[in-house]
């Protein structure tokens, strides 16, 4: 048997496999082209309609183009300032003590020592599933000042009937306990999530190192929990911005604009006003500020690299 | 941050023609739907057949449903559906319809006299014009100075009016029996301020509610009676603003001095509160128009007999105490496709006397029609207001010289201001001057109007 000569490496420089063919690159697409159509319509069109919008003043039914004018308003606007410094306060008090609530029921959560716990999650997470307009109006009339359960209760133990939602410091302080029930739930199970996630090594070795419940905490919790804590606080912020529901349903923004957020004003600017330039104005300055604010808690709070 | 960049994936030069002839496929597509509809559906239909949808709220949603079959007496086939969508929503519902080219607004719509200048002004073509229906020919029947509202420029007619509503006091006049005051007799404001003290010190009784806080727009409704009973209102004539004029100030330092002198009971929460004021008998003037007497009555059925009205006292003494505070109209969208067929039911229900005298009957809602007043019904002696003939104090209200009012497209805006004054001088105890100044001042930023001083 002899063995054949190896054959000459073949002198064609054209491999079939090395370039895939044409149809099959197109193939990826034509499968996002559907979701691309529809995004495209009902997001991309609003999106960028809504920018042209913010250019132009509508003067007795004539859209006219007026610059950045609508933006440099803006600056010149008590009320749009008013809103913004509520939305700070909420910003500020409220979604601290939400995600620290938050943190320590996804801890009492994850505990053991715990009974009937997926009864306890459930019950935490129900507010969220709750309709935003629904539990507005369930607050409002639990709120009331004259008729109201809450003031009922208060006057059964000798308090006087509580202001809740006409004076403007208890209006900020029911729309944010209005607030801190209805998401608190949903950011204990977030954080729960990643809590579960947590080697228990990392405890035990914490325990041998003479690290009580405390430091435990401190130095193995709060760190593993950094990622969903950092997620929490994004989302809360984004939503914070956006704040409409509650107040609208709650206060109307009042009184004397005391609950206005930058949601509630621009509502108001469109819908009310007819003012669609101003209120996309609006829109579109908020969403550079929460594109500023996720940096800086990107920046702040994210990976070190 | 990540990098999202997947440089090895990039699309080839056909895959991002392909998605750009889709994006703009799509935009097309999302351009059509956009556009369409506008002012101009073609023609105006068969004013006999057709199936029309009617938008109003609460009470004269009630009566114009009721009104249908009687309507179908006449028009067999037209097929009317009255939806009652509720007020305020309502008009955050036509908002939205115009905003869309008129898409999925009703037939025929309920406007107010506060949001009839802003839907012609910002949407034109929005409404139908009426006039090529045969609305002029309707000109003369209705109160004076409600046609300048719906037909500003005299040619093209955006409404018929329905109700006029003249600023009414309903009063407990058992309350102020009790404590002495003839209420007949009292000429101005400031004298119902000191009645109002011997009422309080008499009953405990609250001489009035206002809405401190301003949960509803209609917080101001009291303010803007006072205004307009001095002839006076946030705008003049030319659209300059007129929310500090003397006039203003004066009506405002009117309701501090009740405020400060514990007068006014708080009814925060709006119409809700409201209504448990009236069944508690919190406060003993209720100072609304003509339609809140058949509210009263519906409410305390059992109070017959205890109430009675009048018209308010002047601002002034000797000043004017008839004032008319708003109306309503229904109009037809631009964008129907059965405007004959709308206009058929708008005028069976607003020109035709006895449509007006039922719906009257029925709520008390005041019609603008005057050949509605020539009925009984609007001269009896009623059993609830201690037998006074309710519907002649109105009549002669209407029927005195209103000065007109010029509610421009950025009444709610004003609205909203004036509110909010309101809220500093009765929350705060703030001057009513500077608040109105400064609420002045913010409204010309925000309108680009002038402040008339």
């Amino acid at each position: 048997m002899t063995l054949a000569p190896p054959a000459p490496a073949p002198a064609r420089t054209k491999a079939p496999a090395a370039r895939p063919r044409r149809r099959g690159r197109a193939a990826p697409y034509l499968f996002v082209l559907p979701a691309l159509l529809l995004f495209a319509a009902f997001k991309l069109y609003p999106i960028g309609w809504s920018f042209v919008m913010s250019l132009h003043r509508t003067v007795a039914g004539v859209d006219t183009y007026v610059g950045a004018d609508n933006y440099t308003r803006m600056l010149d606007d008590p009320l749009m300032w008013t809103a913004l410094r509520n939305t700070g306060v909420i910003l500020a008090v409220q979604v601290p003590l939400m995600l620290a609530l938050a943190t320590a029921l996804a801890v009492a959560l994850n505990s053991t020592l715990l009974r009937g716990r997926s009864l306890f999650r459930l019950g935490f997470f129900l507010p969220m599933v709750t309709g935003l307009v629904a539990y507005g109006i369930v607050f409002s009339v639990l709120l009331n000042k004259d008729y109201g359960l809450v003031n009922w209760l208060l006057g059964q133990l000798g308090i006087d009937p509580v202001p809740w939602l006409t004076d403007g410091l208890w209006a900020r302080i029911s729309l944010g306990l209005a607030l801190t029930w209805h998401y608190t739930g949903y950011n204990a199970v977030l954080l729960l999530a990643r809590l579960q996630t947590i080697p228990h090594e990392l405890y035990d070795a914490a325990s041998v190192d003479g690290a009580g419940a405390f430091a435990a905490f401190r130095h193995v919790t709060l760190p593993g929990l950094r990622p969903a804590l950092l997620l929490t606080t994004v989302l809360s912020t984004i939503g914070t911005l956006q704040l409409f529901d509650e107040p609208y349903v709650l206060t109307g923004g009042g009184p004397d604009n005391a609950t206005l957020t930058i949601g509630v004003y621009l509502y108001r600017n469109a819908f009310t006003y007819f003012d669609f330039g101003y209120a996309s104005a609006l829109a579109y300055a908020l969403t550079v500020l929460i594109g500023l604010l996720g940096l800086l808690q990107f920046r702040l709070l994210g990976e070190k690299p | 941050m990540r990098d999202d960049r997947e440089p090895e994936r990039r699309p080839g030069r056909r895959g991002v023609l392909l998605m750009g002839a889709g994006t703009l496929g799509s935009l097309g597509l999302a351009a059509c739907s956009g556009s369409g509809g506008g002012g101009d559906a073609g023609a105006a239909g068969d004013p006999r057949k057709g199936r029309i949808t009617v938008w109003s709220w609460q009470g004269p949603a009630a009566e114009l449903k009721a009104l249908v079959p009687e309507f179908n007496k006449t028009y067999p086939d037209i097929q009317v559906t009255v939806e009652d969508i509720g007020n305020p929503a309502i008009w955050d519902k036509i908002t939205a319809g115009m905003a869309a080219g008129g898409r999925g607004l009703a037939d025929v719509l309920h406007i107010g006299v506060d949001y009839l200048p802003g839907y012609v002004e910002r949407f034109p073509g929005g409404l139908a014009d009426l006039a090529p229906l045969g609305a002029t020919t309707h000109k003369d029947a209705f109160a004076p100075g409600l046609w300048g509202t719906v037909s500003p420029d005299g040619k093209r007619v955006n409404a018929l009016p329905w109700e006029a509503n003249s600023a009414g006091f309903y009063y407990r006049a058992d309350l102020f029996e009790r404590a002495g005051v003839d209420v007949e007799a009292l000429q101005t404001w400031d004298e119902t301020i000191e009645a109002g003290k011997k009422l309080k010190a008499k009953t405990g009784a609250y001489l009035l509610g206002i809405d401190k806080p301003a949960s509803q727009p209609d917080a101001a409704n009291f303010f803007q009676m006072l205004l307009q009973l001095q002839g006076a209102f946030y705008f003049d004539l030319e659209g300059r603003i007129t929310l500090d004029s003397p006039a203003a100030v004066r009506a405002m330092t009117l309701i501090k001095t009740m405020n400060d002198a514990g007068l006014v009971s708080d009814l925060a929460g709006g119409w809700n509160a409201l209504m448990s004021s009236l069944k508690r008998g919190t406060a003993a003037v209720l100072p609304w128009p003509t339609w809140f007497g058949g509210v009263i009555e519906e409410q305390v059925p059992a109070e017959a007999g205890k109430w009675k009205v009048r018209l308010p006292p002047a601002v002034r003494r000797g000043g004017p105490t008839a004032a008319t505070v708003n109306s309503t109209h229904l109009a037809i969208a631009g964008s129907s496709k059965h405007r004959a067929a709308a206009w058929s039911f708008v005028e069976f229900a607003l020109t035709r006397p006895a449509s007006q005298v039922r719906i009257y009957r029925g709520k008390g809602i005041a019609p603008a029609l005057m050949k509605a007043y020539d009925d009984a019904a609007f001269h009896q002696p009623s059993a609830f207001f201690s037998g006074q003939r309710k519907g002649e104090t109105f009549l002669a209200a209407l029927k005195a010289p209103s000065p007109a009012v010029n509610y421009t497209s950025d009444y709610a805006r004003a609205l909203k201001l004036v509110t909010d004054a309101q809220s500093k001088v009765l929350l705060k105890g703030a001057d009513p001057a500077k608040v109105l100044r400064a609420a002045a001042d913010d409204l010309a930023r925000q309108t680009g109007r002038k402040a008339a001083r």
